[in-house]
């Protein structure tokens, strides 16, 4: 075990660093044949708050031959002090150094956490390229939204995990024990998963490139990797196990509460948003299930607040059972119950009146963008008068703070289309004074703006990405179109957007810009204090990289790199919605019409159920 | 008849030194859901559980005298409490007793800290206590000033493995044994204490009786 109380006297939060939190798991390491790493590439207030590592420590520590421990980026001040004083990347549990883990795993949430991931395999001192591991040395693997887009990683993770984690990380470990009994080589055990649904395998796969620069081809190198890498779902989320414990932080967190999670999928289709894709088909738990998680994990972790945890949790087909069913825990324990993303209507205001401990706190809307025609574009089915009338029904029961979060830079977007937002914001303040007369205190509209970010396996994932000149041009052609100050506008800083897309869209050739950045110093790039465009542009200069390549519009014709990743929503459906996006034509709902985006195709029988 | 007033003393030792003491009030919160100890609230639109401290413990201190106040909505027997307790804490935190009826902190004037540090020599000390005044950096709400602390500090005596100083606690004058050991370093000639580690011992009234 590490000494690290010097240390910790110098750093901001040392309570992130000491482990020893209740219900985290600790073990007898010589009893056990596996040491799993969890890694998340940011700070423990971020990374604990993730729900995907609460379930994956639970499925890898109900094993008896494996301990999984948690792993987390050290911020700047600890970092100091851990290089300082030679300290190596340990995990928490232990405070042992991970260097000689048998894995280390990372999840990738969003590309700006990607130098986290080298800055952490460089002070655990395990090499970074997977070639240049050897025998002893742990596997790198990587999961997460981000790895159905492995190739900007693919030289140095070892192994990329497709899809829920949950059934595959076993057969991960159980391959793992066989591999270690049949005495066999790292690349043995590389080529002994490559054939596990869910796995894929970088250095068993060859990349041929045209002269443009583009892929000419993409293939297997041996007949143990599958051309085409399905990602994994588990059909029956009642069946599957959820932790019944969470660990409770000494410290705050980002997200300090209960998550349960009450379905997977969308059945939306909004065409900018990749979890709306790659998370189908759509797939509910039931209220019982959920009640019964919750209950148990207020016992086991005394927490004063329950989360659902969705893409859209009006979306839930029973939404009014489960919610009763929930008040009845959470006001029987006398604790909170937070409903994000909840659509704003007569029966989800009152629902909030009476879960709501804060009084008339910010209700959110997210239009996306500001005119029909552009919200057609995306399909994201709300009008004009839906969000007035939401915004009129708030007024009227008390609230006066409104939030609403937009997107510019958007495929087949027009000035008008980004002056629209001022406008519609504008008639949000008017309906207040409509409403409530203007006797009371004044209104608060507060648009948040970001720049939209091309992301694979989404129908806009041939378009072009706007440069940073045309996004700083729209930001302040918004900024000028707002004359109301009773709308407050705050936007998202264009750098970090464009180097997101290049990375999102990106190929092989990027792991070499990766390691320069990391070795010129980037880290947290998604935290505004340490992100550094211009060590970015140095990163790229020096391996010959031309950033604009990956913001580019793409052809139909294009091999891309994410192409041999299924993700059951077929190309050919993304094709299709791409086009009628250019037509503004709008695609219903999964519940309103099927329209065949392939998604069912991972269902046993072929039939997917949405629910009614 | 069993009353709703209880107090807790308890142990913060080990990782728990690093818990501020904000971060207690939520943590208690928690411990007692865990262990279905039925903790009362107060009334008024935003109610909160009744929770308070005699003492506030600084960040990388340990103590073996923490005391926890606290009113329950229905009866429950001491030995039951302090099983539900230490079965719930996390680490680092030990519960040692659960008493019943409310805890005489009013009159909470001095505290006794055990400071692991290499000494300085007893004479030294007797000349450091004998200064006309102490003035040392003090943070206030106003920005940092010179204060004397001549008058906060009870004593000071050489221990095994360090010293024992009993210094002013609570609400009227409140000082921290790390100020001393400022103070002593400023002070005494030829005199560093290094790596200092604090460990809080007694809690102690106006009559120097143990709280």
């Amino acid at each position: 075990m590490l000494d690290i109380d010097e240390i910790l006297k110098k750093v901001q939060k040392p309570a992130a660093y000491t482990g020893g939190e209740i219900n985290s798991v600790v073990k007898d390491k010589n009893a056990v044949k596996i040491r799993y790493g969890f890694c998340f590439p940011d700070t423990y207030e971020v990374g604990m708050s993730h729900l995907g590592i609460k379930i994956l420590y639970n499925c890898l520590n109900s094993r008896k031959d494996t301990w999984c421990e948690r792993v987390f980026a050290p911020w700047i001040d600890m970092e100091n002090e851990m290089r300082r004083t030679n300290t190596p990347l340990f995990a928490l549990e232990s405070r042992e150094s991970v260097r000689h883990f048998d894995f280390l795993g990372f999840t990738l949430q969003y590309e700006m956490s990607y130098t986290n991931v080298l800055n952490m395999l460089d002070l655990a001192g395990v090499p970074l390229r997977s070639c240049e591991r050897g025998e002893g040395d742990p596997f790198v693997n990587a999961g997460g939204p981000c790895a159905y887009n492995p190739e900007p990683l693919a030289e140095i993770c070892d192994f990329f995990t497709m899809g829920e984690g949950e059934e595959v990380i076993h057969e991960l470990m159980d391959a793992y024990i066989e591999w270690q009994n049949e005495g066999g080589k790292r690349i043995d055990y590389l080529k002994k998963i490559a054939k596990i649904e869910g796995i894929y395998v970088p250095c068993l796969y060859d990349v041929e490139y045209n002269e443009d620069k583009t892929i000419k081809s993409f293939a297997p190198n041996c007949e143990e990797a599958k051309p085409r890498v399905r990602k994994r779902i588990i059909e029956k989320l009642d069946e599957v196990v959820f932790p019944e414990k969470f660990i409770v932080p000494y410290t705050g967190i980002v997200h300090d509460r209960i998550s349960i999670e009450i379905f997977r999928g969308c059945i939306r289709g909004c065409r900018f948003c990749q979890a709306g894709m790659i998370y189908r088909p759509v797939r509910e738990k039931s209220s019982e299930r959920l009640a019964s998680d919750a209950e148990k994990l207020i016992k086991s972790t005394g927490y004063e607040e329950l989360s659902l945890c969705s893409l859209s949790t009006s979306d839930y087909t029973k939404f009014q059972e489960l919610a009763d069913k929930l008040l009845k825990i959470t006001e029987k324990e006398k604790i909170g119950l937070s409903l994000p993303s909840l659509r704003v209507d007569n029966f989800s205001l009152e629902l909030m009146e009476k879960v709501q401990k804060v009084r008339k706190s910010g209700l959110t809307f997210a239009p996306e963008a500001g005119t029909q025609r552009m919200r057609d574009v995306i399909n994201k089915n709300v009008t004009e008068d839906d969000l007035l009338k939401s915004a009129s029904l708030a007024f009227s029961g008390g609230w006066n703070t409104i939030k609403l979060y937009f997107m510019i830079g958007l495929p087949y977007e027009t000035d008008e289309d980004v002056e629209g937002i001022a406008r519609l914001s504008e008639e949000v303040v008017e309906t207040y004074y409509a409403v409530t007369g203007g006797k009371k205190r004044p209104p608060n509209v507060n648009i948040g703006v970001s720049s939209f970010v091309p992301k694979p396996f989404t129908p806009f994932q041939w378009a072009a990405q706007n440069e940073r000149e045309e996004l700083r041009r729209k930001q302040k052609l918004l900024k000028n179109a707002i004359h109301n100050r009773h709308v407050k506008y705050s936007y998202h800083e264009s750098d970090v957007s464009v180097l997101e897309g290049i990375f999102a869209r990106g190929d092989r050739r990027l792991n070499d810009v990766l390691i320069r950045a990391h070795e010129l110093g980037c880290k947290f790039d998604s935290w505004n204090e340490t992100f550094s465009p211009e060590k970015w542009q140095q990163a790229f200069d020096d391996c010959g990289v031309d950033p604009f390549f990956y913001t580019r519009e793409r052809d139909y014709g294009e091999i891309f790199p994410w192409d041999f990743v299924d993700i059951g929503v077929t190309k050919s459906f993304l094709r299709r919605e791409n086009e009628k996006a250019k037509k503004a034509e709008t695609t219903p709902n999964c519940r309103e019409k099927c329209s065949g985006c392939g998604a069912n195709r991972l269902c046993e029988g072929g039939i997917c159920s949405v629910g009614t | 008849m069993s009353g709703l007033d209880f107090y807790a003393r308890y142990e913060k030792k080990g990782v728990a030194k690093y818990v501020s003491h904000l971060d207690m009030v939520r943590m208690f919160n928690r411990v007692f859901r865990r262990g279905g100890i039925p903790i009362a609230y107060s009334e008024g639109f935003n109610p909160h559980p009744k929770i308070s401290f005699a003492l506030p413990l600084p960040v990388f201190f340990e103590s073996e005298c923490e005391m926890l106040i606290f009113a329950l909505s229905e009866p429950m027997e001491t030995d039951e409490l302090l099983k539900r307790f230490n079965a719930v804490c996390p680490e680092g935190l030990k519960v040692t007793g659960v008493f019943e009826g409310k805890a005489n902190v009013k009159d909470l004037s001095f505290a006794r800290y055990f400071v692991k540090v290499n000494a300085p020599t007893s004479e030294q000390i007797d000349a450091f206590l004998k200064l006309d005044e102490i003035v040392v950096p003090k943070k206030t709400k106003s920005g940092i000033k010179d204060m004397n602390i001549k008058n906060d500090i009870k004593s000071i005596s050489i221990a095994d493995g360090g010293l024992l100083t009993v210094v002013a606690a609570g609400s009227n004058a409140n000082l921290k044994p790390d100020v001393v050991m400022n103070a002593m370093n400023k002070y005494i000639e030829d005199y560093e204490g290094k790596s200092a580690e604090y460990l809080r011992l007694e809690i102690l009234n106006s009559q120097m009786e143990i709280i």
